[in-house]
């Protein structure tokens, strides 16, 4: 019996050892609430993607259990969780095949038993929000990578999982395509969504989710928010995983001003300080 | 060897307007210079454009001066052009031969292209996979990598080549934030120490500050912006031109914009901070 | 001409995963050796009238086969004839014409002995090709192969338009796996009754095949870019075993087998 209290996913003493003998997981335990925006971050190779992919079953834990809305994942097919947890690929390349935009996008939802008008308005809305309306009729390989990018992760908006997660979602993207994924993100969390993202990107990270999950060979370092993150006295956690905190943390670590990860955090921390030897 | 883009404009074949236009540029050897731009603006054709491979390789029309140690570019064969301007593409795993048993042999490929002796071939090889620091990636298969894996081997590959010129589109793309220092580390020292003329694609400007002397900013296939790099990423119309600006530039904005000013010192790349 | 066993003091710094190359009793002479052994093996199972031809070659295979110890790995290859050996069986013993020596009759059935023997001494012809091809492959790697023909003249292009025959199969499957797994992250059943997964995978496959062929300009431009088009010999990195022994014993077969067949086909000789 769920209620508004269980979490989306909850994860329990989690481990995971390759077919080839690799370990990539080791005691993970974690619970995200509906609704909550997490990074997951870390070095290549420290478990992210291994990770994600234990959420939807396409990996299966070695030790531990993973609950989605608090169901064992243990025992359902892929096909059963893609209905309750979204993956955007990291490579579009390995998820798109279809020739036409339009029915790239139309995949997922149509899997899911959506029809006529509810299988039209998924893909449409998933079409405007990553602003591929105009390209609905086009072949996916005419444009460009991040178009392609924004295709998959249409392709995955519009399945309307309760669970959206996202692999490296900014990666070749310009400016507008950050932006536009920054806003995806806060819209989905607004609807009533969880969102799951691994990224690189420290900004984007620290702008974007509330809660980040610092990964270290397989384990987990840090949990916290951006600002708990971030702060100067988990850097050297940071460092051993190759992560340097956003420039606005170390701007505020400098000046004194407490834990800042975001520009918008340092500000605040200036105008609440203005004795501050360094502004005016 | 100088790189010159005089007037250059380039079309695809069948297309029906060009993607690039009057391009003026030049890059001497040891010179590192950044291309911004949001996606689809041109980069990518100004980066084939500069390595020779429009129209060498794949057609098109090509107006204008693009000379390469003085010879135009389209006076050359794919395979003298390759030995003067290296290329990196933006999609590694497509830049892989596909039929190399080890990244050993994968980097190896071009210089044995070029009928190089054996020792040449080996210690160039060593010399790639070194300055990337992916010398453990040697006897791995190249169809097995992850992305940012692949897209060091591709570099390491362009790399063996030792051309004059290199020309990278988005080498970073793939890579996590060590693999990103790294590359740039590289790329400086090459610069620095061979000097090899480098024009490299980025979005990530905050990269592009460190290693770029120079900085151009492409819109509809035009040069709209081209200057020293501090005073082109701090125009405040890059956010229009789909560019955004360094996280140093992005703070001291907001922190402004707010009434207040920040000690340029605050500012300081990490590690070298304390309050001045 | 005579060329050294071993490559080791030629190209030093080639590192060893790249240079080695396989030992040992068969599997260590030179892969075109080898090579002419394969092909004068399957002339003969199959040119050569009479049952004397396919047991040679059975008789020589299982040889090398002994020596080379690849024995117990030639297996699958033998039963991957078994559906092209039964019908064999059964349309020769059953339908072989102008016969007239009757096994038996069993209802509409006439099986007769004269189809028995040629359905069992074509049955022996492909068993005797699949043990040829089974030593070949078990013993030389196709990249020595390549690697050995390109020294010898088959050129630069011939040796890549052939690897990437032979690597793109299994990459393109890999790749449709992968596919394969991002379509079950969207809801492809592929783990429910068999009949749903196969319709699931089909719609997969048509696009993905394109999407492979559309890379092909890339590939080449990359491939131009990295002066594949440069002229001469490519650096060679590995030589391949080879000797004035061997390469005298590979005349000598492709002759000999000439020959044999000639005066196998033109009845000049008669062997049982």
């Amino acid at each position: 019996m769920t209620s508004s209290a269980t979490p989306a996913v909850a994860i329990d003493g989690l481990g995971f050892v390759y077919p080839d003998g690799t370990r990539a997981l080791t005691g993970v335990t974690l619970s995200i609430p509906r609704g909550q925006r997490v990074a997951i971050v870390g070095q290549n190779g420290s478990g992210k993607s291994t990770l994600v992919r234990q959420l939807n079953g396409l990996l299966r834990p070695t030790e531990g259990r993973v609950l989605i809305v608090g169901r064992d994942t243990t025992g359902r097919h892929v096909a059963q969780l893609a209905a309750e947890v979204g993956l955007a690929f990291q490579n579009p390349d390995r998820q798109i095949f279809a020739g036409r935009v339009r029915r790239e996008v139309e995949f997922g939802p149509r899997n899911l038993g959506l029809r006529g008008a509810a299988l039209d308005a998924a893909v449409t809305g998933a079409l405007e929000t990553t602003g591929l309306t105009q390209q609905a009729e086009a072949n996916p390989y005419d444009l460009g990578y991040s178009r392609r990018k924004l295709l998959a992760l249409a392709s995955v908006l519009a399945m309307g999982t309760p669970i959206v997660v996202l692999d490296e979602p900014t990666t070749g993207q310009d400016a507008r395509g950050v932006a536009r994924v920054q806003g995806i993100v806060t819209d989905l969390a607004a609807a009533g969504r969880t969102v799951v993202g691994i990224s690189h990107d420290m900004r984007f990270v620290a702008e974007s989710f509330e809660r980040v999950i610092v990964l270290r060979a397989g384990q987990l370092i840090l949990d916290g928010s951006p600002q708990e993150v971030f702060a100067e006295a988990n850097w050297p956690s940071l460092a051993s995983t190759y992560l340097e905190p956003p420039l606005p943390a170390r701007v505020g670590a400098v000046l004194r001003l407490g834990s800042t990860p975001t520009t918008a955090a340092l500000v605040r921390a200036l105008v609440a300080n203005p004795g501050d030897l360094r502004a005016w | 060897m100088t790189l010159r883009l005089a007037g250059a404009s380039y079309r695809y074949a069948g297309a029906r307007s060009p993607a690039l236009i009057g391009v003026d540029l030049v890059i001497e050897p040891g010179e590192v210079v950044g291309v911004v731009g949001a996606n689809e603006s041109g980069k990518s054709t100004l980066c084939l454009v500069a390595a020779g491979l429009a129209p060498a390789s794949i057609g098109g029309e090509l107006g204008g001066s693009v000379t390469l140690g003085g010879e135009e570019t389209r006076s050359l064969r794919p395979h003298e052009l390759a030995q003067r301007a290296g290329i990196l593409f933006q999609d590694a795993n497509t830049q892989l031969s596909g039929t190399a048993r080890s990244v050993w042999e994968e980097v190896a490929f071009g210089p044995r292209n070029l009928a190089l002796p054996v020792e040449e071939v080996v210690a160039r090889v060593g010399r790639a996979l070194a300055v990337l620091g992916i010398e453990a990636l040697a006897p791995r298969d190249p169809q097995r990598l992850s992305g940012g894996q692949a897209q060091l081997v591709a570099l390491a590959s362009v790399l063996a080549l030792r051309p004059a010129l290199l020309v990278l589109d988005e080498p970073t793309s793939q890579l996590d934030p060590l693999g990103t220092r790294l590359v740039g580390d590289a790329l400086a020292g090459l610069a620095a120490g061979t000097g090899t003329a480098i024009l490299v694609v980025e979005h990530k400007t905050d990269l592009l500050e460190r290693l770029a002397g120079r900085v151009l900013v492409v819109d509809g296939g035009r040069v709209v912006r081209s200057g020293l790099t501090a005073e082109v990423l701090e125009d405040p119309s890059l956010g229009h031109l789909g560019v955004e600006p360094p996280s140093r530039v992005a703070l001291r904005r907001a922190v402004e914009e707010a009434g207040l000013r920040l000690d340029p010192g605050a500012l300081a790349p990490a590690g070298s901070g304390h309050a001045s | 001409m005579t060329v050294p066993a071993t490559n080791e003091g030629i190209t030093p710094g080639v590192p060893e995963f790249v240079a080695r190359h396989p030992t040992g009793a068969y599997a260590g002479l030179s892969p075109t050796t080898k090579l002419v052994v394969a092909f004068t093996e399957a002339a003969v199972a199959f040119l050569v009238r009479g049952w004397t031809g396919p047991i040679a070659v059975v008789l020589v295979v299982a040889t090398t086969a002994i020596i080379a110890r690849v024995g117990r790995r030639m297996v699958p290859y033998v039963l991957a004839t078994l559906p092209l050996v039964a019908s064999i069986l059964l349309i020769n013993t059953f339908l072989f014409p102008g016969a007239t020596d009757v096994i038996a009759r069993i209802g509409p059935l006439i099986p007769t002995w004269s189809g028995l023997e040629a359905a069992l001494q074509a049955t022996l012809r492909v068993v005797a090709f699949a043990l040829s091809v089974a030593v070949f492959s078990l013993t030389t790697p196709t990249d020595d192969l390549l690697t050995d023909l390109e020294r010898r003249g088959l050129g630069r292009r011939g040796e890549f338009v052939i690897a990437a025959a032979v690597r793109t199969i299994p990459r393109m499957l890999e790749r449709a796996a992968e596919i394969v797994d991002a379509q079950r992250a969207r809801g492809l059943d592929t783990e429910g009754p068999r009949w749903r997964r196969v319709r699931g995978i089909l719609p997969v496959a048509g696009p993905m095949l394109t999407s492979a062929l559309t890379e092909v300009e890339e590939r080449t431009m990359a491939l131009e870019a990295r002066a594949f088009s440069a002229p001469g010999r490519r650096t060679v990195l590995r030589l391949l075993p080879d000797s004035a022994a061997q390469a005298a014993v590979r005349w000598m077969l492709l002759v000999g087998t000439f020959v044999v067949i000639i005066a196998s086909l033109t009845g000049l000789v008669r062997v049982p």
